[in-house]
């Protein structure tokens, strides 16, 4: 279908007769401090706000403590198929963590419906809200947010201050250059629809569970 | 599926002889009468406030944020042209489109036609006020494509058949009863303790087949961002997430106001909006996306197209004094503390944006059918005292009442009673004389049993209440009289004793 732009022009022209005449100034000259409080230490504070995003925040010491955590959350997911990204870090944990799931790769198309878990990366992890920052590089777009349980692995290293220095970081990198979309995800999927009455899993996951281990 | 959705009746058709200032009065009375309505809203407002309170403390300095968020949104509007190109440049240069719609009828027939030429069945959609407001979904159901609303509050308003009630939890009018029996009549499952938790895995399980099954997903935007060529999508659900990674189409439609200049722009604005919407720190899925699936990328749309709305928003912008009205970042905070809508509902107002904000937006969108809104407030100011952009909302709509007089709109009894009262305010001894006639005439009336009648020039206050006591004397008698002598004068040595009453 081709694209018809007439109101392109029009709209543009509207829009520069308009701002013609300048906004009047802004009253208010008062001088403001920072909006958001330091993050002193940024591990510590992931750690709380991950708690009151009602997420699982996981700390490991190596490798083998992060294959041994996921082992757990593995374990603890009804039987049925994983999605894992497709990534040389993630194939060797698997290996360690789960020898008898069945396993669908990101290689292989997104995750299906009937996936009980995803495993992926993240791009950063964010101190200030307890968030985790992916792209359509961990794993695609729908490996955050399709299966009931999204499990998540990353390093101390990985962690950022605040939003601002996670976006700014993600403008320098280019990742939005590189991926067509990515994510800042708090917590797990969620709705207070009914009565303002707090219900996970609305669509997306009911559990979001972060690995990271630290000194990696 | 076999799940029957009716079409919803868009915001602002009214079916009766009524206009629409006639309705908004009718359904007002109604709806603050209702005590169960009452009810159900004071519980969700008293929960959004001890949130929103919780979410301010937890932002160091709360009126910083304000203004920041102000400075960015200010540098973007006053900057459209520019912000908008890049914005497009970037969006064309990953493979997406971007249509530029005049009004309502161009961004539908855009979409309509593309699904038709797509084979598109099914379209799921998140929530989006922009699509409600130029009526998307009835004419996609009437191309015969079946239309899914996955928001959850949105879901239920459209099984219910209704527009939302708030642009951001859109079923707050109903208790989880009233849902539960929709549900049971609508989906055919009964769920009878009305756990909202069964409720809402009930409306999972429906709607994940709509999610798999759609050709199409529609999204709005939060936020347009210049720089990256991106658009912000915040939601909780998922559902957001869900309809720009299932369907193998993306659109998504907006608003061209919904511009900011820079990607860490974000980094203060999706902590305010979060807070002053939902009172949390972060919505927990805050979305950027740019383009159609790439080809290294597991999943995705194959499509992605942006529709830019303008439908009378450049209008506004040529009004220099309203301007900053485009700042909105559509948080619901002003109709949160708003007494009006706190006691009529959104529904009253029979727009797509009720409270302060949809009474100034609405006429400059609609029109002055829609003028009688820049009265549906008390002026109190609360809704200027919240608003996380700092949109100054109740001198607008003292500015919209002010340009619709000039015009030669409102009541010609309303003028001419603002005519003699000026005139009296400007003869100290014709006010004064006023008001002498008006107690004796007032006394005289009372004192025939017709208080409240259509004699009394008071009826607006009698005709319900008890008549307001009348003095003995004017307020200048009283204060020769009786202040003087009680020396409130000396204190005051300064000021004059003022004009009559």
């Amino acid at each position: 279908m081709a694209i018809s732009n007439s109101s392109r022009e029009a709209i543009l022209a509207r829009i520069r007769e308009g701002l013609r005449t300048p906004a009047p100034p802004i009253g208010d000259k008062t001088f403001y401090g920072p909006i958001f409080e330091a993050v002193g230490n940024p591990l510590e504070r992931f750690q709380q706000e991950c708690k009151a995003n009602l997420m699982e925040c996981l700390l490991t010491a190596d490798a083998a403590g992060s294959a041994q955590a996921l082992a757990q959350v593995l374990q603890s997911l009804p039987d049925g198929e994983v999605f894992v990204q497709d990534d040389p870090v993630l194939r060797r944990l698997i290996t360690v963590a789960s020898s008898q799931r069945q396993i669908r790769w990101s290689s292989q198309g997104g995750p299906l419906e009937k996936s009980q878990a995803t495993v992926t990366l993240a791009d950063a992890l964010i101190a200030q809200t307890g968030s985790v920052f992916v792209s359509a590089s961990c794993g695609g777009r729908g490996a955050s947010v399709v299966a009931p349980t999204h499990i998540v692995y990353a390093t101390e290293k990985q962690l950022v201050p605040d939003l601002v220095t996670a976006l700014r970081k993600a403008t320098a990198d280019g990742r939005l250059e590189r991926n067509s979309y990515a994510c800042v995800i708090s917590g797990s999927s969620r709705t207070a629809d009914i009565e303002k009455i707090l219900v996970q899993g609305a669509h997306g996951p009911m559990r979001l569970a972060v690995i990271v281990e630290i000194g990696a | 599926m076999s799940t029957n959705i009716p079409t919803p009746t868009p915001a602002g058709e009214t079916s009766s002889a009524l206009t629409a200032a006639q309705k908004f009065l009718r359904d007002a009375a109604t709806k603050s009468a209702d005590l169960v309505h009452r009810e159900i809203i004071r519980k969700n407002m008293d929960s959004y406030d001890a949130a929103h309170n919780r979410g301010r403390a937890r932002i160091k300095d709360w009126e910083a944020a304000r203004r920041k968020c102000q400075e960015i949104k200010r540098e973007a509007i006053n900057n459209l042209d520019k912000y908008l190109l890049q914005f497009e440049k970037k969006v064309l240069e990953r493979g997406g489109h971007v249509f530029w719609a005049a009004n309502g009828d161009e961004a539908c027939a855009y979409i309509k036609d593309l699904a038709v030429s797509r084979g598109v069945k099914t379209v799921v959609k998140s929530k989006s006020m922009v699509t409600e407001e130029m009526h998307l979904a009835p004419v996609l159901e009437e191309a015969g494509i079946r239309v899914w609303e996955t928001d959850l509050g949105e879901f239920i308003v459209q099984l219910r058949n209704e527009a939302p009630y708030h642009i951001v939890t859109p079923a707050m009018h109903l208790d989880r009863n009233q849902i539960r029996d929709l549900f049971r009549e609508k989906l055919g499952e009964d769920i009878p303790d009305a756990d909202p938790q069964k409720l809402v895995a009930l409306a999972r399980r429906k709607l994940r087949e709509a999610f798999f099954a759609a050709e199409m997903g529609i999204s709005g935007a939060n936020f347009l961002v210049a720089d990256a060529g991106a658009v912000a999508i915040t939601t909780n659900e998922g559902n957001g997430r869900l309809s720009t990674s299932l369907p193998r189409i993306h659109v998504a439609v907006t608003g061209i106001e919904k511009m900011i200049p820079r990607l860490e722009d974000l980094g203060t604005l999706w902590p305010v909006l979060a807070t002053s919407g939902t009172g949390q720190p972060i919505t927990t899925y805050s979305t950027l996306i740019g383009g159609p699936k790439r080809a290294d990328e597991a999943d995705g749309p194959e499509e992605f197209h942006v529709v830019l709305l303008d439908n009378g928003r450049s209008g506004l912008l040529a009004n220099a004094e309203e301007r900053e009205v485009l700042h909105c970042i559509r948080c619901g905070a002003c109709l949160n503390i708003c007494p009006v809508y706190r006691n009529i509902g959104g529904h009253t107002y029979n727009t797509t944006y009720p409270g302060p904000i949809g009474s100034v937006l609405t006429p400059h969108l609609r029109g002055s059918e829609f003028q009688h809104l820049s009265y549906a407030s008390s002026l109190c100011g609360a809704c200027t005292s919240v608003c996380p952009v700092n949109i100054n909302l109740h001198h607008h709509l003292l500015h919209n009442r002010r340009d619709f007089t000039k015009a030669g709109g409102g009541k010609p009894g309303e003028r001419m009673q603002f005519k003699l009262w000026r005139t009296a305010m400007l003869h100290p001894r014709l006010f004064a004389f006023g008001g002498w006639m008006m107690r004796r005439s007032l006394r005289l009336l009372y004192g025939m049993g017709l208080a409240g009648t259509a004699l009394d020039p008071m009826r607006a206050w009698s005709r319900k209440r008890t008549p307001v006591p009348l003095p003995t004397q004017s307020f200048r008698a009283h204060w020769k009289k009786d202040l003087w002598k009680a020396g409130l004068r000396k204190k005051e040595p300064g000021r004059n004793a003022g004009g009559d009453q």
